[in-house]
């Protein structure tokens, strides 16, 4: 058995998994930190961007680039109408704003059920071939993913941290009744909250698409790596999810290479209890609210 | 005027009391992994009806029933499997399942169409399945335990293959599908040096691949998973640089991995196919199935049509469609049936310990440009 390939191995593959799980994660903190919502339908936004890149790259014959840019933006606006229509009286309210996430995530799932059918589809990769380090096997596919997640994470960084609708929306995320006494319009901010947070997932759901197949089915596994991440991370804390995210998909790869599939995820399920019992508020998250 | 139009109507009444309804239930997999499988078997099931429904309905003890086929949603799952049953039974009062896919699920509702006499036409590739104490248990599919062996044995003669690695869903039937052929490739020659189960709904394969390659395995056997998933194995392994053979015993789905992993990354794949291309009878069903679903078929199908067919020819036998006493006798007493695959008998005694197993021929296809092509042709024996 070769010890550096199985290594180097192990480890590419968890970091370029852990940047999908970030992506996940980081729009699941972002709506609950502007609305208390703990979004059951997430993953079904990741299926949702995965439909919506099938369809611009296989039926309107777009480049890939656009067709992730199209699911970009088409999620927003369905996010943001969502957020109009249904979300708008559980803001703050986060029982029965989940309980409206569980419905949704329903409905959207059977509807892309009915829309679309059970078969798995395939789409085109967008790159053949690999790259090699050595004895360690970079695929192409995969590289793209991770150019891709860089590239929208860091757009994301520009929009938080040094634009003024950013800045609004992490002082909604910190307080938002200074932040509206302040003048900030929430009416605007939590619809763009959520659109963005959704969008998050479906741009993860489009990037992944080429690499996995695409069937309505597919969310699930994404939004409990969600959940994990944010566990780990703190619930609403963005550098914790990125820690999160990255620790996990490096520990989860590991211990799949190592140890067999299942005990990884026993292993990784009695991580997050034993998160749960002695450090609540997550690796990076403030306690107490 | 009035009274050609009182006639008609009359007639149409009349009609509709000489013709009764027989409901044929489907336990089936409509969504999720094992989707594939099930849509064929059901569509396959739909077709063999709608053949009978053509000629005026199933001919049963001077009477013609008009079949109709009502299909619930497994998911894969025993539990929903259990629901569905249930349902079948009970609401619906049907007396003959297809289904259902998985072996789990299998495994579930047998009790329940046993204690009710339902024929039950299923899929489920566990050994379990069949049973000299379930009587109205069937397979009209080969499975693993039928086609393994000789295929095996003449791919690793043939193919030189030494040491084999292989991924399994960690349920039920691939647990059974595991344990089967690892046995097969040891009598063969052969070593199974390293197998990994994982949950169904995993996508993710490059850290089981990673180490299966890293035992310098030459061969990767896809038998025992969904389509979609075999696809994505294939897909992930050659992104890896997996380089040798990728074999698959049982199960077909070779359009279904075409499809996700693409055409250069199944090139040269090894497959158990149930279907010879030559054979025009399957050819012509396989277009009319697309003819009618827009979809290709899966390799399942043509089992499950002359399935379907031989309980209708057992009914019309049995002179009743009521009685699943009599029809029972009269489906295991069918010999040499003539359906679209071959010659079909039923055998499994020694194995299962009833005659409720298929035999069918089979073959072995290499893949080249998404088509098999086929390079060995098999009995229950033997490969040639």
């Amino acid at each position: 058995m070769d010890f550096t390939f199985l290594i180097g191995q192990a480890l590419t593959n968890g970091l370029i998994i852990g940047l999908l799980y970030l992506l996940m994660a980081i729009g699941f903190t972002l709506v609950f930190g502007v609305m208390r919502v703990v979004n059951f339908a997430h993953g079904e936004f990741y299926m949702l961007g995965a439909f919506v890149a099938y369809v611009c790259v296989t039926q309107l014959k777009l480049p890939f680039l656009a067709a992730v840019f199209a699911t970009f933006a088409a999620t927003l606006v369905v996010g943001w109408l969502i957020e109009v229509l249904v979300l708008k009286g559980f803001r703050g309210n986060e029982l029965n704003g989940m309980i409206s996430t569980i419905g949704l995530g329903m409905i959207l799932q059977n509807g892309a059920l009915l829309v679309f059918g059970p078969d798995p589809q395939s789409m085109p990769p967008v790159a053949q071939g690999m790259v090699s380090l050595g004895p360690i096997m970079l695929p192409m596919s995969r590289l793209y993913v991770v150019v891709f997640s860089i590239v929208v994470l860091a757009l994301l960084y520009l929009f938080l941290m040094h634009s003024k609708g950013g800045r609004a929306l992490r002082a909604v995320v910190q307080d938002p009744e200074i932040a509206s006494a302040q003048g900030i319009r929430s009416n605007f901010m939590y619809p763009l909250g959520f659109g963005i947070g959704v969008a998050l997932a479906a741009v993860a759901g489009a990037l992944m698409a080429p690499v996995f197949s695409v069937s309505p089915s597919i969310g699930s596994t994404p939004l409990l790596k969600a959940f994990i991440v944010v566990i780990l991370g703190g619930l609403g804390s963005i550098p914790g999810a990125a820690l999160a995210s990255l620790l996990l998909g490096v520990v989860e790869s590991a211990a799949n290479t190592f140890l067999s599939s299942s005990m990884s995820d026993m292993l990784l399920f009695g991580f997050v209890i034993l998160m749960l019992i002695f450090r609540p508020s997550g690796l990076l998250g403030k306690s107490g609210r | 005027m009035k009274k050609i139009l009182a006639a008609s109507l009359l007639c149409v009444t009349c009609g509709a009391f000489a013709q009764e309804e027989l409901k044929i239930g489907a336990i089936v997999t409509l969504s999720g992994a094992g989707a594939a499988w099930g849509q064929t078997m059901l569509y396959a099931t739909e077709l063999a009806a709608d053949d009978v429904n053509a000629k005026g309905g199933l001919d049963v003890g001077g009477k013609k029933y008009k079949v109709k086929v009502v299909a619930y949603d497994d998911k894969y799952q025993a539990g929903e499997a259990v629901t569905a049953a249930n349902r079948l039974v009970f609401e619906d009062k049907v007396k003959y399942v297809i289904g259902p896919v998985g072996s789990a699920a299998a495994l579930a509702v047998g009790p329940i169409m046993e204690k009710n006499k339902v024929i039950m036409l299923t899929l489920g590739f566990t050994d379990k399945a069949l049973a000299a104490d379930k009587p109205f248990s069937f397979r009209p599919n080969l499975t693993t335990m039928e086609t393994s062996q000789p295929q095996i044995n003449w791919i690793v003669k043939a193919k030189n293959v030494k040491k084999v690695g292989a991924l399994f869903p960690n349920d039920e039937t691939g647990q059974q599908i595991a344990q089967d052929l690892e046995k097969a490739y040891a009598k063969a020659g052969a070593q199974m040096t390293s197998k990994e189960f994982f949950e169904r709904e995993r996508v993710d394969m490059m850290p089981l691949l990673t180490r299966i390659m890293a035992k310098g395995v030459d061969a990767i056997e896809l038998d025992g998973n969904a389509p979609g998933t075999a696809g994505l194995i294939v897909k992930q392994a050659r992104e890896l640089g997996f380089k040798g053979h990728i074999i698959r015993s049982g199960g077909p789905a070779t359009a279904e991995i075409v499809n996700v992993a693409g055409v250069t990354a199944t090139n040269g794949m090894l497959v158990n196919t149930p279907i010879n291309p030559a054979n025009s009878d399957v050819k012509t069903y396989a277009d009319r199935y697309f003819a009618k679903y827009k979809k290709r078929m899966n390799g399942f199908s043509p089992a499950f049509y002359d399935g379907t067919h031989m309980l209708f020819q057992a009914m019309t036998q049995a002179g009743t469609a009521t009685d699943t006493d009599k029809v029972r006798v009269a489906l295991e007493g069918i010999k040499d049936f003539k359906g679209i695959l071959g010659t079909l008998n039923w055998t499994g005694k020694d194995v299962y310990g009833s005659n409720h197993q298929i035999s069918a021929p089979f073959y072995v296809a290499r893949v080249q440009d998404g088509q098999e092509v086929v390079e060995s042709t098999c009995s229950l024996s033997s490969c040639q």
